[in-house]
């Protein structure tokens, strides 16, 4: 097995055309085999961290680091599946892109279709499916191409409550599995952070700073019920929870006053 | 919904019924206002003399270029000028400006340029296609949500697969309407085109008519037009479904209206009516030569009748409760709830009003004889599964269909062209009663266990399993065996027995009924009995087409 990637942000800035400071030097080094959380109040950044990653913008001051050339994968908020494509297509794209025949394309789209439970759905397009399946689908989509880095942007939050807990237990699984190894997760929930991530990096009202970079002494491999009654994990949550709260509590009274 | 459908058949029909009196009565002006009846007569005349077809065919052809000839290099500027910045600002502010011109304004200019021929015709709807086509695709390409790019891009995609895979599938649902909208067009456009300067083609037909104030041939006319467009919107709306089919999956997961009757009235079983037809006309044609026109009158009207009696088979079907989801095969559309029993019903009796009504014509042109055969026809198609003497329900079905959809069509064929009774005709037509009935036979074969239960009494149940089996080796059997012996009596001429091709897929399927006990199983013998039927039937005709010449 080749060593886990590590990434690097050095002072990373991003200024969008319109003047929007998103990002303002922000440096923060992702270990390798590490699943990262960054949570932090809305706006604040954090899709724009992954989209530099994804090296779908660019960095207006500082870079970002690979420790070797890597594999990246992307689940994106809305799923974003391509409507025209099947299923079995949608999940091998990434595969397709790089040149996979299509029998490989279609063993592989089999192969997570199973594990992801979605076999029956295989030729289905995308609109055809709940939202929990097209998230399944996204999933796999990104796995498939066996990244070394999985970027997750708020993948579960337009999911209903009881499917959203079904779809973390799932990531936590195939992470167990070794399916995702580093991994960079953005999202609003901070038990969804804890429940998921090695380490929860906090970030600030915009433009985004690290306010905080825990790794909470949570004992994982046990059942989220049995996670959340972990004090160590009622811990973390208070503390993030009061910091982000300041934040955005400071955001309104900024607002208000102007 | 389907009340409301029905509904909106009533006002038109209304109104033809209501105009037809109010002409008959005097109250309407019949020179200025014919009534529909005349219009029915003007467009059989005009279809009769092959001049409809001719315009028809003329009118199809200038659209059909100039629609390519302006889709295609439009839908690929259209592209490129929706992926390209520099080329849409070159593309877009012309083809907007001109976009609102009238395309009939250009024609006298085009005329100057090109001449007054066919290419004017078909350059002045190819330019009014390319700018409608450029328009829409750009439209469908800006739109494309930026995300998915982005998608592709993060998971590897390079310029030639995100146009490939995002960017031509993305824009195609609009491709796809501006090509529907440019054709609309198109046929509107070609009209005004043949209104000047045209020397045929339906436009032409209608200015023509107008001028001699033959005013029922520019009503046919305009009737040609307007079910030529309804073929056009329906046969696009197939090309669309195939071109874009992730749009046609949820909202109508049902199936369009052409396929769920195209499945209801089965086409593809109609060999069974044109056969006979064909095999008829091929046995006159060794003493006289063809009158096509009565030839092809007779195949429309027996296509009607077998409509016929296939809907009204479903419709009856289903009320007696004999087809169940677990009956293979046919007659779903109204176990699947696609179609209501009142429409499978009221389709069936108009399939039967067209059968009849050309009947009642072929009898005026030829003789009673005629009209004797298609009243027991219609009467054989409606009590095969009507009436509580349902033919195929004691065990007469394989009979009926043996002497109607063998002898007596093929006599009533042949008759249509030398009307005298030709009793040779009947032992040509054994090989294809045999081969008929072997359809059915399989049928019943397959749905003997369902049948049983469901009290419906076939031959099959009624010999058994085995016994069955042997009658369908006998009707399979009996189709080649009674064609040799024709040949070797001097009755069917030698090259008729280009038949013998088709006796490695009769054995097969012996094989195979005589093997299998599962209905799955047996599906496919009753799909290629019916592909036997068709082939051998053909190739018969054929051998004795070849015999005009040998
Ligand atoms: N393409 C863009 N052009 C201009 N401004 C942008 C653009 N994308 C994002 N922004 C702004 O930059 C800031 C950070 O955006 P970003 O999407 O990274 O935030 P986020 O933390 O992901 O927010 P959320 O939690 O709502 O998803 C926001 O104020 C947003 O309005
Ligand atoms: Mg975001």
């Amino acid at each position: 097995m080749d060593s886990g990637v590590v990434v690097e942000f050095a002072h990373l800035g991003v200024t969008y055309a319109n003047g929007v400071v998103a990002l303002s030097d922000l440096s923060l080094t992702l270990a390798a085999d590490q699943a990262v959380c960054v949570v932090g109040p809305s706006g604040c950044g954090k899709t724009t961290l992954l989209r530099v990653l994804a090296g779908l913008e660019k960095a207006t001051n500082g870079e970002v680091q690979l420790s070797r050339p890597a594999t990246l994968a992307m689940v994106f908020q809305q799923g974003l599946l391509f409507p025209w494509l099947s299923v079995a297509d949608n999940i091998s794209y990434g595969l397709m892109t790089r040149g996979a025949t299509p029998p490989q394309c279609r063993a592989a789209a089999r192969e997570w279709s199973e594990r992801m439970g979605l076999q029956r759905f295989i030729d289905a397009y995308p609109h055809q499916l709940s939202g929990g399946m097209q998230q399944r689908v996204g999933l796999a989509r990104a796995l498939a191409v066996n990244p070394d880095l999985l970027l997750l942007d708020e993948p579960f939050a337009a999911l209903d409550a009881q499917t959203r807990v079904l779809m973390q237990e799932l990531l936590v699984d195939l992470r167990q599995q070794g399916l995702c190894r580093s991994m960079l997760l953005v999202t609003h929930a901070i038990d969804e952070a804890l429940l998921v991530g090695d380490r929860v990096v906090v970030l600030s009202a915009r433009p985004g700073r690290i306010i905080a970079d825990v790794t909470p002494a949570v004992t994982h491999g046990q059942s989220f019920d049995e996670i959340r009654a972990q004090p160590a994990f009622m811990q973390a949550f208070t503390t993030i929870w009061q910091l982000i709260r300041r934040e955005v509590e400071a955001q309104l009274h900024e607002e208000v006053t102007l | 919904m389907n009340q409301s459908r029905w509904l909106t058949w009533l006002s038109p029909l209304l109104l033809l019924v209501l105009w037809e009196g109010a002409v008959q009565l005097g109250l309407l002006n019949r020179v200025f206002i014919p009534p529909p009846s005349e219009v029915v007569v003007a467009l059989a005349k005009a279809l009769r003399d092959g001049s409809m077809q001719h315009d028809v065919l003329v009118s199809s052809q200038r659209i059909g270029l100039g629609f390519l000839i302006g889709a295609l290099p439009g839908t690929l500027l259209g592209i490129w000028s929706g992926l390209n910045r520099t080329v849409l600002a070159l593309v877009r502010p012309l083809a907007t400006m001109l976009y609102p011109v009238p395309k009939i304004a250009l024609l006298p200019l085009v005329i100057v340029v090109l001449g007054i021929g066919e290419v004017s015709k078909v350059a002045t709807v190819a330019v009014s296609v390319f700018l409608m086509v450029v328009i829409h695709t750009i439209g469908g390409v800006l739109q494309i949500d930026q995300r998915y790019f982005e998608a592709a891009r993060v998971f590897g995609a390079n310029q030639r697969t995100v146009f490939r895979t995002v960017a031509l599938p993305a824009s195609l649902p609009a491709i796809v309407e501006g090509w529907k909208l440019a054709m609309g067009f198109a046929l509107t456009l070609i009209v005004g085109v043949e209104f000047v300067g045209a020397n045929d083609g339906i436009g032409y037909r209608i200015w023509q008519s107008y001028e001699l104030y033959a005013i029922a041939d520019m009503m046919a006319a305009v009737c040609v037009i307007a079910g030529l467009g309804w073929v056009v919107t329906v046969v696009l709306d197939e090309v669309a479904r195939l071109v874009v089919p992730w749009q046609y999956t949820v909202k109508e997961s049902r199936m369009s209206v052409v396929r769920t009757w195209w499945g209801a009235v089965r086409p593809w079983s109609y060999t069974a009516a044109i056969v006979p037809v064909l095999l008829g006309a091929a046995i006159a044609a060794q003493h006289v030569g063809l009158n096509w026109w009565l030839l092809i009158l007779a195949l429309i009207g027996s296509i009607a009748i077998q409509g016929g009696t296939n809907l009204m088979n479903d419709y009856y079907d289903y009320r007696k409760g004999t087809d169940t989801p677990a009956v293979k095969g046919t007659g779903g559309a109204l176990l699947r709830g696609d179609l209501t029993p009142t429409q499978i019903f009221w389709a069936g009796i108009c399939a039967f009003g067209i059968g009849a009504a050309i009947g009642l014509y072929l009898v005026s042109v030829t003789g009673p004889f005629i009209f004797w055969l298609g009243l027991c026809s219609v009467a054989v198609g409606y009590f095969y599964t009507a009436g509580p003497f349902a033919l195929a329900y004691v065990g007469l079905g394989e009979i009926a269909v043996f002497i109607f959809m063998g002898p007596v069509m093929v006599l009533g064929s042949y008759y249509l062209q030398i009307p005298t009774v030709a009793w040779p005709a009947v032992w040509v037509s054994l090989p294809v009663a045999f081969v008929v009935a072997a359809i059915l036979h399989a049928n019943n074969l397959r749905d003997i266990d369902t049948d049983r239960i469901n009290h419906k009494r076939t031959l099959a149940t009624i010999f058994g399993r085995d016994g069955a089996r042997i009658e369908y080796y006998v009707l399979v059997g009996g189709t080649f065996v009674s064609q040799w012996v024709l040949v070797a009596l001097g009755v069917a001429p030698w090259p008729t027995l280009v038949t013998l091709i088709m006796l490695p897929l009769a054995w097969k399927l012996m094989g195979i009924a005589g093997r299998e006990v599962d209905p799955a199983a047996l599906q496919p013998v009753l799909r290629q009995t019916a592909v036997l039927h068709m082939r051998f039937g053909l190739l018969y005709v054929l051998g004795w087409v070849i015999a005009l010449w040998v």
